[in-house]
């Protein structure tokens, strides 16, 4: 599995203009909403560069999860790769392993790239060890969005898995609060948000750049997701393999 | 699974197979064993069910009844054991790699495998080695396919017409890497609908059609179960009523001049027609070739 992972990261990597392209844009983003916010009061305890930075890095760590997977798996199955890999001792959930492990390289350069820049050119001010701390977190809490991954590109043809990819990501960014805060939504609707993977992976990364603890509540919430999207994204792999 | 011991382990076993797309019933109570150690080829038009024979061997597809074994086991197990290994009809390469990088990766896989030295060299890809995978010609690409298929080392090998978008130089070479490969006392089977390719590359060839066995043996066997004969003459402008009602014939078949008869009793066939008011010119009497055998079962069949 593991060497299937490193296959799949080198073809990633000898794919330049599809790395940037995912890793740029919520860095962009992150500077124009912060451009733009520069002199409002900061929510919740951080400053405001802080919590654009949590939900640029939220949106960057989706984007990257659901791009890596999502389309090319849909790919791979419709022109008969996958079914070559069938036919070799490779397991199905050495494939779901290693795509999902593949996923997880490219969120985190996406996570550190907004950090970074939140760090130098915005004055967000951390302690290194918050900094770490956040790195990692953001890193591991991104695993369900790459399950997702999985599961979108096993589960969708060759025509609607960049549309799942690109609908679910907005989807999941807006109603995760990342570019409008949830304290807007009206109430019935604030309350089915809360309930999304997104919305808990950011409030996971507030906490953690306020200086405290995660709440358990969505910390058990997104561990269950992450379970939920794990199992079906290996479940609908096998199904799609496995020809009747 | 435990292995399923029989006495002596037959390469694959189909046990009563039977296996629907749908309404279409691809495989229909398919009989069939193969021994080790030989070459085969599944011979049979389009739509006889060889692809869907193939599948079920590699465990891609589950039979609707009866059951499958290969190498003495279920065919996903021996898949998962590396034993087996596929060169499959379509299948784009994953792009992005070069040849050498894909062949290696799947050469890991398998617990006993070549050298890549070896796989490279019996696919005749040492040249392209470092070359992109979406940078090949299809002859190429062809080979590559191959590569993956006995970068394993298996024990069975299982090709569905690996020669199809060869050329005849490519397909010359092909088999010549293929009887290296076969060489070393491995199964092989093919499927393939080119007469000449199944009679000049298997042992033992196994018609089939309409997703059943209609014919097994060697070539020669084959030709000769039809029993028919094949009565040329040069029949000019004349008349063809009454041809086909002769004694014997069971088939006619008129070309430009020359009428073709098939029979099963050329000397009632000969006798009756010598008695006819035709002119016989340039008479002919031949075994029935392969080609006319295979057209001959099929229509059988049918």
């Amino acid at each position: 599995m593991l060497r299937y992972a490193t296959l799949e990261i080198r073809r990633m990597l000898r794919e330049p203009r599809f790395a940037i392209f995912t890793l740029v844009i919520p860095v962009v983003l992150f500077l124009v909403d912060a451009g733009i916010f520069k002199s409002d009061t900061g929510l919740g305890g951080i400053s405001v560069a802080g919590y654009l930075m949590i939900s640029m890095a939220a949106y960057g760590a989706i984007v990257a999860a659901l791009s890596a997977t999502g389309a090319r798996l849909a790919q791979e199955r419709d022109n008969g790769w996958l079914r070559q890999l069938d036919v070799t001792p490779l397991s199905a959930w050495s494939v779901v392993g290693a795509k999902t492990l593949a996923a997880m390289t490219l969120t985190l350069p996406a996570v550190i790239l907004v950090y970074l820049v939140a760090g130098l050119t915005q004055g967000v001010a951390l302690p290194g060890w918050q900094w770490a701390a956040l790195v990692a977190v953001s890193w591991l809490a991104s695993l369900p969005f790459a399950a997702l991954g999985v599961l979108i590109g096993s589960a969708a043809s060759v025509d609607t898995a960049q549309p799942m990819v690109t609908g679910s990501m907005f989807f999941l960014a807006i109603f995760g609060g990342i570019f409008i805060p949830l304290e807007v939504f009206p109430r019935s609707l604030a309350n089915v948000a809360r309930l999304l993977p997104s919305t808990q992976y950011t409030e996971i990364g507030r906490a953690v750049a306020g200086g405290h603890l995660p709440g358990l509540g969505a910390v058990a919430m997104l561990a269950a997701w992450t379970l939920l999207l794990c199992a079906s994204g290996a479940l609908a792999y096998r199904r799609a393999t496995v020809r009747a | 699974m435990p292995a399923r011991q029989s006495g002596a382990m037959n390469a694959i076993d189909f046990h009563t197979v039977t296996k629907r797309y749908g309404p279409v019933l691809a495989v229909d109570g398919l009989e069939l064993s193969l021994p080790l150690g030989k070459s085969v080829a599944l011979l049979g038009p389009n739509g006889a069910g060889k692809s869907t024979s193939l599948s079920l061997l590699l465990g891609l597809a589950r039979p609707d009844a009866g059951s499958v074994d290969v190498l003495g086991r279920s065919p996903q197990d021996a898949v998962k054991a590396g034993t087996v290994g596929a060169m499959l009809q379509e299948g784009e390469l994953v792009p992005g790699l070069t040849v050498r990088e894909l062949v290696d990766f799947v050469r890991r896989l398998y617990p006993d495998p070549l050298t890549l030295a070896e796989v490279l060299e019996l696919a005749d890809l040492t040249d392209v080695a470092e070359r992109r995978t979406d940078k090949l010609s299809g002859g190429q690409a062809q080979r590559v396919r191959f590569a993956l298929a006995i970068a394993g080392k298996p024990r069975l090998l299982l090709l569905d017409e690996p020669t199809a978008a060869m050329d005849v130089a490519a397909r010359r070479s092909f088999w010549a890497s293929m009887r290296g490969y076969a060489a070393q006392g491995r199964t092989i089977l093919f499927a393939t609908h080119y007469l000449e390719e199944a009679d000049a590359n298997a042992d033992r060839i196994v018609v089939i059609d309409h997703g059943r066995v209609i014919a097994d043996g060697t070539a020669a066997q084959i030709k000769a179960t039809t029993g028919g004969r094949t009565i040329r003459f040069t029949l000019g402008g004349q008349p063809t009523a009454g041809l086909k009602t002769l004694p014997g014939v069971t088939a006619l078949e008129v070309r430009g001049d020359v009428a073709t008869l098939q029979t099963s009793d050329q000397d009632e066939t000969l006798h009756a027609l010598y008695a006819t008011d035709l002119r016989v010119r340039d008479l002919s009497v031949a075994g029935a070739n392969l080609e006319e055998a295979f057209l001959d079962l099929t229509r059988q069949a049918a």
